[in-house]
């Protein structure tokens, strides 16, 4: 069982720790991992504003990267999961664009086969883990009130959807064998976290962030629980606390506070492990 | 056909106590019913006072679009046994709109913002026949780029699913700006570019989330997100500088140099003021705090990068 861990820009810079995170969940995991080093970023929704085939350029070589290496694609970023999926969804219906890509990869060596397939923390556990490994994997409980908050990008567009986007339940089943109380059907717990927003309209991101938090706050949550970084680093610093659920595993697989990076919240987190 | 027993949730609102509440209908219909003949057939056998809007039922007069199990969708299209959650299907109003009465929305306020952008085509003289005689000929290529925009129907699903009214009730909306797109791409149309951008900066593309639930609302296939990154290009391409257009043209720069986007500066080159400034040397003391080395504050290129920068050139020119 190897993974290619994907870098994006949720590894860098003062999201650096996000990298350790991963790494631990994999290593906690007992996944064997080998990093993209040479992968570029996804184009976060903004390389189009550009060119729109770029971003179908760049995410085929990110995932002929991984082809080369002989392993799967894992990012644990919302939405270069989306904009990756997207990618490989309009090359495997387009023999015509697959082909002129990959003539174009041929000088570095690359292909893009279509064999790869593309995960995110959640199916990552569901369908490459398995939720019984996974749950086999966790040595202590911990206990808080946690609300869910999915983010928009593993439940939409449909098509690359990681879960039942009307219905999902995973990151409940993902969360409650960590021995969390769930808090669910909170208000606007699928509002956007505005992460996108940052730098075209700074005042939209800052109005739409604390939305789903206040909901979860008023609901009784102690914290919330996302398995997206750029959603965790749109959301945190207000009130009520965000986690990412990499983190909360970690914690549930014996990794210290300082370990699981809960330091580098703005808003610090009180969470009891027995 | 098979009859099943299912709770339709439905959310009321009667506007003569300005009550909203919901309301379960329990129903034993046969499977093959759409949510439109499910409320039809409330309104039928259980309650006559249940409104809702529908004319067609064939997915194309648009009339019918309301939020089924969170999503909006056309419940004309939809096949109720497919939404059974739990033995429950919940059906509301669309979002962002006056509710009228029950699922009725006033559709009016999402119209007046489609007039802003001035939703119709201006012909140009120079491409545009000035005779009925000669057609005014539009080439499949040409035609190709705003073929898809074109299905759009008004059900306004995108636009009771859009994240940025949630934020921004001013905002122009999903729809239209598709519209504004499909016009700009219109070889007839004669109205500037520039003059079509400016229609759409103010409440529009600037404050779209790229969240993508517009793209899954939408019973025509139409992706008005993909739309609106569209017009972004467009607009910094040929409209002002702003802080967007700066975050863009630094974004694809530093990909395009190193493969990753540079976060460190971002900021600052972003706002292009004191703002800007103020974060980025947050972020050099927060990093130097964490004992962080400079070269570690902006991502470096990986080896073999002018392979890379070859890659992405010929993309931009061959692709």
């Amino acid at each position: 069982m190897k993974i290619g861990i994907y870098p994006g820009c949720c590894f860098q810079g003062a999201d650096i720790h996000n990298y350790d995170i991963t790494v631990n969940f994999l290593e906690n995991m007992g996944v064997e991992w080998v990093l993209l080093d040479k992968a570029a970023c996804c184009g976060g929704g903004v390389i189009d504003e550009t060119n729109k085939k770029i971003v179908y350029g760049l995410n085929a070589r990110n995932i002929a990267l991984a082809e080369e290496k002989g392993v799967d694609l894992y990012t644990p970023c919302n939405t270069c999961y989306m904009v990756i999926a997207r990618t490989k969804l309009a090359l495997d219906s387009d023999p015509k664009l697959k082909d002129k890509i990959n003539e174009l990869l041929a000088e570095e060596g690359l292909e893009y086969k279509g064999e790869a397939k593309i995960y995110h923390t959640l199916n990552l556990i569901r369908d490459f883990i398995g939720l019984e490994n996974y749950k086999s994997k966790i040595k202590r409980k911990l206990s808080a009130k946690v609300a869910p908050y999915y983010g928009c990008h593993v439940l939409a567009p449909n098509e690359t959807a990681i879960d039942d986007p009307e219905n999902p339940t995973l990151l409940r089943e993902i969360l409650e064998p960590l021995g969390v109380e769930i808090i669910e059907g909170y208000k606007n717990e699928m509002t956007c976290c505005g992460y996108h927003a940052r730098f075209t309209d700074p005042e939209q991101k800052e109005r739409l962030a604390v939305k789903p938090l206040e909901g979860a706050k008023e609901a009784g949550a102690d914290l919330v629980a996302t398995p997206c970084p750029l959603c965790h680093k749109a959301m945190d610093g207000y009130e009520e606390p965000i986690l990412q659920v990499t983190q909360l595993i970690n914690l549930a697989c014996g990794n210290s506070e300082k370990e699981a990076h809960l330091d580098f919240n703005k808003t610090k987190v009180n969470l009891k492990l027995s | 056909m098979k009859k099943i027993k299912y709770t339709a949730r439905i959310k009321r609102y009667d506007p003569d106590t300005n009550k909203s509440y919901f309301q379960d209908f329990e129903v034993e219909v046969e499977d093959s019913l759409t949510v439109l003949e499910l409320l039809m057939y409330i309104k039928d056998k259980i309650d006559s006072t249940l409104t809702f809007r529908a004319f067609c039922r064939s997915a194309i007069c648009g009339s019918c679009a309301m939020i089924i199990n969170g999503r909006a969708g056309l419940a004309c299209k939809i096949q109720a046994k497919d939404k059974i959650k739990n033995g429950v299907i919940t059906i509301e109003p669309l979002n962002h709109l006056p509710v009228v009465r029950d699922l009725v929305v006033d559709q009016e306020p999402a119209f007046n913002k489609l007039k802003k952008v001035k939703p119709y085509l201006v012909p140009d003289p120079k491409v545009v026949p000035d005779n009925t005689k000669v057609e005014s000929l539009v080439l499949p290529e040409e035609f190709k780029r705003y073929d898809k925009q074109t299905d759009c129907i008004l059900c306004m699903a995108c636009y009771g699913q859009c994240n940025a009214l949630e934020g921004d009730e001013k905002y122009l909306g999903p729809f239209q700006l598709v519209k504004a797109f499909r016009f700009i791409m219109d070889t007839r149309d004669g109205v500037d570019v520039e003059e079509r951008i400016k229609l759409v900066e103010d409440h529009g593309i600037w404050d779209c989330v790229q969240c993508q639930m517009c793209l899954a609302a939408c019973p025509k296939g139409i992706a008005p997100c993909d739309d609106i990154l569209e017009l972004r290009r467009i607009a910094k391409d040929t409209g002002e500088e702003n802080i967007a257009t700066r975050r863009a043209k630094f974004w694809f720069a530093t990909v395009y140099e190193t493969g990753q986007i540079d976060k460190f500066h971002l900021p600052e080159v972003a706002f292009g003021d004191e703002r800007g400034k103020e974060i980025t040397k947050k972020l050099e003391e927060e990093f130097k705090s964490r004992g962080m080395s400079e070269d570690e504050f902006a991502p470096k290129p990986f080896e073999g990068i002018e392979k890379f920068r070859n890659f992405i050139k010929k993309l931009e020119k061959e692709l």
